[in-house]
């Protein structure tokens, strides 16, 4: 892509932190370690909510590797400044555990228990004031300037239509392409959403056996769904014209431009160097806890688990959502809902059906939309105060070697 | 004469669909950039796929040079080519619902 028209990447500024990983915003992160800490934990940060201190958590009350290495990679997330845990008490979480990898990463971190705050009230007093004493060191860190190579972006599409793979992915496509040749590290998802794309996709591969390993991806992904008998197809994406799970995949496989694929990441590895990694987003292992991502904000969370400092999300349907820890690009494929929903959607690429702009002035406006994001502009979901956050139990193997080549 | 605007995409020249780019009314034609029509025999709406041939049951629907299905009915040129006469090859939920 030829992007004169895009200013200098000089705008685009962010936090470093220790690990060297460089930060687009500075949250303050209060995080329940089980659903019993959630009131408490909302509570705490609900007169925060505009001044950058965002919610997640995990509901479960069970152990969880899975669950544990996500948390504390959103706790030392490059967006992240400081953290407060809130247990109940009773919880099986390794919150010691959490809080010390907290304390090594360099960040300010508390450890709020419930059952020794004096119970709701006591904990919120106590959280809220913590919360208090952090945030004018969270606001004046200082800051310095990014460039494209700094940016590790996730793609995700949700509620997509039949135009979603004629025109706003495939304008995405022409972003990450752009993006990876300036040195960008870029990852997309959705192993279940790639069926039929495997072949392809294999061809891609910087080696023969990361080929192998992303085809055996996708043929996990089609054996655990025909297992649990439902796929990640259905109700919207049929009713804005999809036919099969095949025709969706399709669509959503153009987000990933047609540079060489570098790796295969599961939630919460790093990319071990700038490139295009696919996320392996299901479970390893007979069907297990049920379904592998319950909806759209879960495999977001488990890219930015892998350090994307922000998403873009593309949409036929409309959806709305963001993110608690990156900011969400929202690009929409048709001018009917951008329209209806301008209030929400960062990029129409609707006009590229209507014949107004071509999938390359589209790809142009994304990237313009990541710069000013990482500027520190809000996105539109972000000034809507959206932060989606949802975690629940999968299990994963470790990688195998021929996923990240040297 | 300025050409009627493209109602209609045809993503590679083995395709037997195309995806409308507005809604297409009946007896409208769906019109692609380089010029093809195809008469709509009923409402094809915006996203959606119109059979450019006639497409017998059993025959694959290639969509942007692949297969992203199976007729499971006969579906004549100008016809909606969408879950009432496609299947799926990989999965089909039984209980998808939608309003």
């Amino acid at each position: 892509m030829n992007s004169p028209d895009i200013a200098p990447s000089a705008r685009m500024r962010g936090y470093v932190r220790a690990d060297r990983r460089k930060g687009v915003r500075n949250y303050l992160v209060v995080a329940y370690l089980v659903e019993c800490a959630h009131h408490v934990a909302r509570k705490i940060a609900a007169p925060f909510e505009d001044e950058g201190v965002q919610l997640i958590g995990f509901p479960g009350c069970y152990p969880s590797d899975y669950a544990e290495r996500v948390m504390a990679a959103m706790a030392t997330h490059p967006n992240v400044g400081a953290a407060l845990l809130v247990s109940l008490g009773c919880e099986e979480f390794h919150r010691a555990k959490l809080k010390s990898a907290v304390e090594a990463s360099g960040r300010p971190v508390a450890l709020l228990t419930i059952q020794q705050a004096g119970g709701t009230a006591g904990a919120i007093e106590e959280g809220r004031a913590w919360v208090k004493e952090q945030l004018p060191r969270l606001r004046a860190a200082p800051t310095a300037p990014l460039t494209f190579a700094d940016l590790v972006v996730g793609l995700k599409c949700g509620g997509s239509d039949g135009l979603s793979g004629v025109t706003i992915n495939p304008a995405v496509g022409r972003a990450v392409d752009w993006l990876i040749d300036e040195g960008a590290t870029v990852m997309f998802e959705e192993t279940c959403e790639l069926v039929g794309c495997e072949t392809h996709m294999a061809r891609r591969a910087r080696t023969p056996e990361l080929a192998e390993a992303l085809r055996d991806a996708v043929l996990k992904a089609d054996a655990y769904h025909r297992d649990l008998g439902h796929g990640s197809f259905g109700g919207g994406n049929i009713k804005h014209g999809l036919s099969t799970l095949e025709e969706k995949s399709l669509g959503a496989y153009a987000k990933s431009g047609s540079r060489p694929i570098d790796g295969l990441l599961k939630p919460g590895v790093l990319p071990p160097r700038p490139g295009l990694y696919l996320m392996d987003t299901v479970n390893d292992g007979p069907v297990r806890f049920g379904i592998p991502n319950i909806n759209d904000t879960q495999t977001i969370v488990e890219m930015v688990a892998s350090g994307c400092q922000l998403i873009v999300f593309t949409t036929g349907a409309g959806s709305v959502v963001g993110q608690a820890i990156a900011p969400v690009v929202k690009g929409v494929s048709n001018t009917r809902v951008f329209e209806r929903m301008e209030g929400d959607m960062d990029v129409n690429g609707g006009t590229i059906a209507d014949g107004v702009e071509s999938v390359e002035d589209v790809g142009r406006r994304i990237v313009a939309a990541i710069e000013k994001t990482a500027a520190g502009l809000p996105t539109k979901s972000e000034a809507l105060g959206h932060q989606e956050f949802v975690l629940s139990y999968k299990t994963y193997e470790p990688l195998g070697p021929a996923c990240l080549p040297g | 004469m300025v050409p009627a605007r493209a109602t209609m995409v045809i993503l590679d020249p083995a395709d037997n669909v195309g995806v409308a780019l507005a809604d297409i009314g009946v007896g409208e034609a769906g019109r692609s950039l380089d010029g093809r029509a195809v008469e709509a025999l009923e409402p094809i709406p915006q996203a959606h796929k119109i059979a450019l041939v006639d497409i017998a049951a059993g025959a694959e629907i290639v969509r942007f040079g692949v297969p992203v299905g199976v007729a499971k009915a006969p579906i004549a040129k100008g016809r909606l080519a969408h879950v009432h006469n496609v299947a799926s090859r990989v999965l089909n939920n039984d209980e998808d619902n939608y309003e």
